[in-house]
């Protein structure tokens, strides 16, 4: 039945396309607030699932803990990330951070390929099952992935809107100027937001590790791809964009993945890309009406 | 309460103040009139900690703040109402109040102040919720002071806070410098409507290219003169007047 397999392939991969939600986030969520492309992120974010295997491996635990391990691990990487490809580094050459970061990501995937040998990795999965549902099918982890995605984002939310630093972070992305006037250290809220969205990014690491079954040195490029694609077409800064155009690559991804088979798919995720910046390369937002 | 010691400020190699020296006596309005690029900006930049002075002192309450950070400055009790407002256009009114009080820990305190603002500021409280960006630039400017306030400032700048206002907002704008004055805040204004500024202020100097070329209280000195080398720059031959 074609349209059952099509409908299943555009649920599964809208479920799947929240972790690709969170990494856009955390692409679009530095660059509001710095100007600045990290590279590094998502090789982070993977390397940060594997720092929560290998230590689920040395002191045992529930396959759960891998979540909130690989999230603090993320955020500690995503702080020495800051440290060593931010702080120091003139930020007034627009390429200086963005060879900075592409080194840290040359390193982490070195880091990554030397400790595992080259070797995938099993992951611990979290939930198993599937949910039928007649003519087809939920599968259980990733309704799992999908739902954890969705809490991880409603607390970025919280944060950035319901709290004091969520202010100080809009502040120093919308008017740094002014952000510094109110008193406002821009390094603190650099750093804060390095250490979040690497928290972020290492929950989407472990959540697309427990989904696939296996984590591998080859994820890291093409979740960097996927990553940029995903807050390209959101608009650069915007995070209600990334999370649909998260959604949306997920889904599409599928969908090509179902006609054209595995080893397609990602030419025409790149031409939806190359759709998106000559149509609208403000991204899907990019029609809002600023007035200053 | 703020005094300003021969500081030199630049832009690469353009020093844009050449060694400037003024001072704004506690509880009063002292006000800085100068053509466009004089460096009036460059110098509130500078006294704010934005901007990093090359030489001279800058001292706050007899504490010398030169090279300070901005946040530290704030705590110091000094905010700047910057020239263009530059409120947080994708906030809120009442969010970008907040912001104003990111240094406070006391949020009940900070709450009360909020409703301070609104009755000072009525304008702010009918739109409370709406983004600082939609709104019109007089009720930006209204906004850009209540935010400034919102830290208690002992002394506040206003970097040409009647830039681009119809009359009737400038007024309002003018007769509230007078009011938080006569509440006990220190103000050291940056105007080109000279009319106004003299009228308010207590002290005034001159600033052209980047040097102070006159000190003194309003009446001094004639309100054209003032205003032909306010707007024009042309004091060379009137630089008998001429202060440190
Ligand atoms: N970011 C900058 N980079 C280089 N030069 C600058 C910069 N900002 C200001 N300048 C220069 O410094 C000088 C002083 O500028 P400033 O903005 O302080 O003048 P101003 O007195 O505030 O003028 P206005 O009345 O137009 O606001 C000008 O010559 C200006 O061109
Ligand atoms: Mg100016």
């Amino acid at each position: 039945m074609l349209i059952v397999d099509l409908v299943q392939s555009i649920v599964d991969g809208l479920l799947f396309g929240a972790t690709y939600a969170l990494i856009g986030i955390g692409f679009t969520l530095v660059f509001g607030v710095m100007h600045k492309i990290n590279m590094a992120y998502a090789a982070a974010s993977v390397g940060a699932a594997y720092a929560a295997l290998r230590l689920i491996a040395l002191i045992g635990g529930p396959a759960w803990a891998s979540l909130l391990i690989a999230a603090a691990a993320g955020g500690v990487f995503g702080l020495i990330i800051y440290w060593l490809c931010f702080r120091f580094i003139p930020l007034s050459n627009p390429l200086a951070t963005l060879m900075s970061t592409v080194g840290m990501f040359l390193l982490a995937e070195e880091i990554i390929v030397h400790t595992t040998d080259g070797m995938p990795q099993n992951y611990p999965v979290v939930v198993r099952g599937i949910l039928d549902m007649g003519e087809f099918m939920i599968r259980g982890d990733l309704v799992f992935v999908f739902v954890c995605a969705l809490l991880a984002m409603v607390v970025l939310l919280y944060l950035l809107y319901r709290t004091k630093l969520g202010i100080a972070t809009r502040a120093v992305s919308q008017q740094p100027v002014a952000a510094q006037l109110v008193g406002i250290r821009l390094n603190h809220i650099n750093a804060l937001t390095f250490i979040v969205t690497g928290m972020l990014g290492g929950f989407a690491g472990a959540l697309i590790g427990s989904a696939v079954g296996l984590l591998s040195p080859l994820l890291v490029i093409p979740l960097t791809i996927k990553g940029l694609i995903v807050t390209v077409i959101g608009g650069l800064g915007s995070i209600p964009g990334a999370i649909i155009a998260g959604l949306l690559v997920g889904m599409a991804e599928n969908v090509f993945q179902y006609f054209r088979g595995v080893t397609e798919r990602d030419i025409y995720v790149m031409l939806l890309l190359f759709v998106f910046l000559v149509f609208r390369p403000g991204g899907i937002f990019s029609n809002t009406v600023k007035r200053d | 309460m703020l005094d300003v010691q021969d500081i030199v400020t630049a832009y690469g190699k353009i020093e844009a103040l050449k060694g400037v020296s003024l001072a704004a006596a506690e509880g009063r309005i002292t006000c800085l009139l100068g053509p466009n690029g004089a460096g009036k900006t460059t110098l509130m930049y500078s006294i704010a900690g934005v901007l990093k002075p090359r030489r001279g002192a800058i001292r706050l309450g007899g504490v010398d703040i030169t090279g300070q950070s901005p946040s530290a400055i704030v705590a110091r009790g000094l905010a700047l109402v910057p020239e263009n407002r530059l409120v947080f256009p994708q906030m809120t009114v009442a969010e970008n109040l907040e912001a104003g009080a990111y240094q406070r820990r006391d949020a009940a305190e900070v709450a009360v102040d909020i409703e301070r603002m609104y009755a000072r500021f009525p304008r702010l409280k009918e739109r409370r919720t709406q983004l600082a960006g939609t709104l019109s630039g007089g009720e930006q400017q209204m906004l850009a002071v209540a935010r400034a306030l919102m830290s208690r400032p002992r002394i506040l700048l206003m970097d040409e806070p009647s830039l681009g206002l119809a009359p009737l907002i400038v007024e309002e704008i003018f007769r509230i410098v007078g009011e938080l004055n006569k509440d006990g805040v220190t103000i050291f204004l940056v105007e080109q409507n000279v009319h106004m500024a003299l009228k308010v202020a207590h002290h005034f100097y001159l600033m052209e290219q980047g040097r102070v070329t006159f000190s003194g209280e309003p009446g001094k000195l004639a309100e054209d003169e003032v205003i032909q080398r306010a707007y024009l720059g042309t004091s060379r031959q009137a630089s008998s007047h001429k202060t440190g």
